[in-house]
């Protein structure tokens, strides 16, 4: 059996490139595609890598989740009115549902829960305006008491 | 039989046939004789998949054979080395036409010596030369030809080289590794492990032998 020892070989190393028996220059020119390519795609996708990518979810920051403004709208006598924002299709009709049973119950009672002064006194106990809650009071009182009280007496 | 035996003996066949014919030893670029190996080996590639459609039988390729060892020094001189190749890249050289797969009948019966070099400022290009220098040149195998190849794995993590042999014979396989950690300037407090292809296929792929 013929044998050489790594110093042997490394004598019988020639100073001069020698002429290989293959096309080493398509060898390497394919190995600096494949480099490339792989920069690319490093590059592309990030220190996440291709296949390993998560759900956006699985970032650090929390996800972004787009909250719309409440609509307020001010009249013109300085009264602001909060309007609820409308669900989708799937909650509108238990959004319905409510409103129609609602329904009979007087008028007048609704608009004053829904209406809130626009006053920089708003957290003191000063009125906002004194003249409009000394006109809420009575007719919410009297319209309730005096309308139910008088189908009983007409119904008996 | 040593490098200056080969040369003397060529330059007997020299005198012989009357003729004076140069070595690479004489003359660097134009020599006439060159020294044989004792078989013929093959160079093989795996390039890394670009593509998921790339199978294993498209990516693992012979680049060329040498059986000599001025064939040898035109291949490596003409490569890049280790450092030069992109991640998931494989060097495998193989004795004669075996291939370089554990499926291939030369290599079923056998097994790999592997190490990771996971120390990215290890001279890689060193080692690599001295482990193929020591295989070509038969010196890591003294008794018998156990030797079938010899990989190179580029990945991540690091350089594995795998020594593959033909048996899983525990004697000659012990001898082997011990040189195999003497090429690749391996100490005491760092192990190698041998396992055999037989399985390859299990889940826990476990050594049978370290040294």
């Amino acid at each position: 059996m013929v044998r050489y020892t790594i110093e042997e070989l490394l004598q019988l190393k020639p100073s001069e490139a020698l002429t290989p028996n293959f096309d080493a220059v398509e060898f390497r020119a394919m190995i600096e595609k494949v480099k490339h390519l792989q920069a690319l795609k490093e590059e592309e996708f990030g220190h996440f890598g291709h296949f390993n990518r998560r759900r956006s979810s699985h970032h650090h920051g929390k996800p972004k989740v787009k909250h719309t403004k409440p609509k307020v709208t001010i009249d013109s006598d300085g009264w602001s009115t909060f309007e609820a924002n409308k669900k989708g299709s799937g909650d509108e009709e238990e959004q319905e549902k409510p409103a129609r049973e609602s329904a009979p119950q007087p008028t007048i009672a609704q608009e004053t829960i829904k209406v809130k002064p626009n006053n920089k006194n708003i957290s003191s106990t000063k009125p906002a305006d004194a003249k409009d809650i000394v006109a809420d009071k009575p007719i919410q009182s009297f319209n309730a008491f005096a309308a139910l009280e008088s189908e009983e007496e007409d119904d008996e | 039989m040593s490098v200056e035996e080969v040369s003397q003996k060529v330059q007997e066949v020299q005198i012989n046939d009357g003729a004076t014919k140069t070595t690479v030893l004489s003359d660097q670029s134009n020599f006439e004789v060159k020294h044989p190996l004792n078989t013929k080996w093959t160079l093989w590639y795996t390039k890394p998949a670009i593509d998921k459609s790339e199978s294993w039988s498209d990516l693992l390729r012979p680049v060329t054979s040498f059986q000599t060892v001025e064939e040898f020094w035109a291949i490596v001189q003409n490569i890049p080395e280790p450092h030069g190749l992109p991640l998931k890249s494989d060097y495998h050289v193989f004795r004669n036409d075996i291939r370089p797969e554990w499926e291939d009948e030369a290599n079923a019966k056998g097994g790999k010596w592997s190490y990771q070099v996971r120390i990215k400022s290890a001279d890689i290009n060193e080692l690599w030369l001295r482990t193929l220098l020591a295989v070509i040149g038969e010196t890591i195998d003294e008794d018998d030809s156990q030797i079938n190849g010899v990989v190179l794995n580029v990945r991540k993590g690091g350089y594995k080289f795998a020594l593959w042999t033909k048996s899983e014979d525990k004697e000659p396989l012990c001898n082997i590794g011990a040189r195999f950690k003497q090429v690749l300037k391996i100490g005491d407090d760092e192990k190698i492990e041998f396992f055999p292809h037989s399985d390859a296929n299990g889940k826990h792929h476990q050594p049978t032998i370290t040294l």
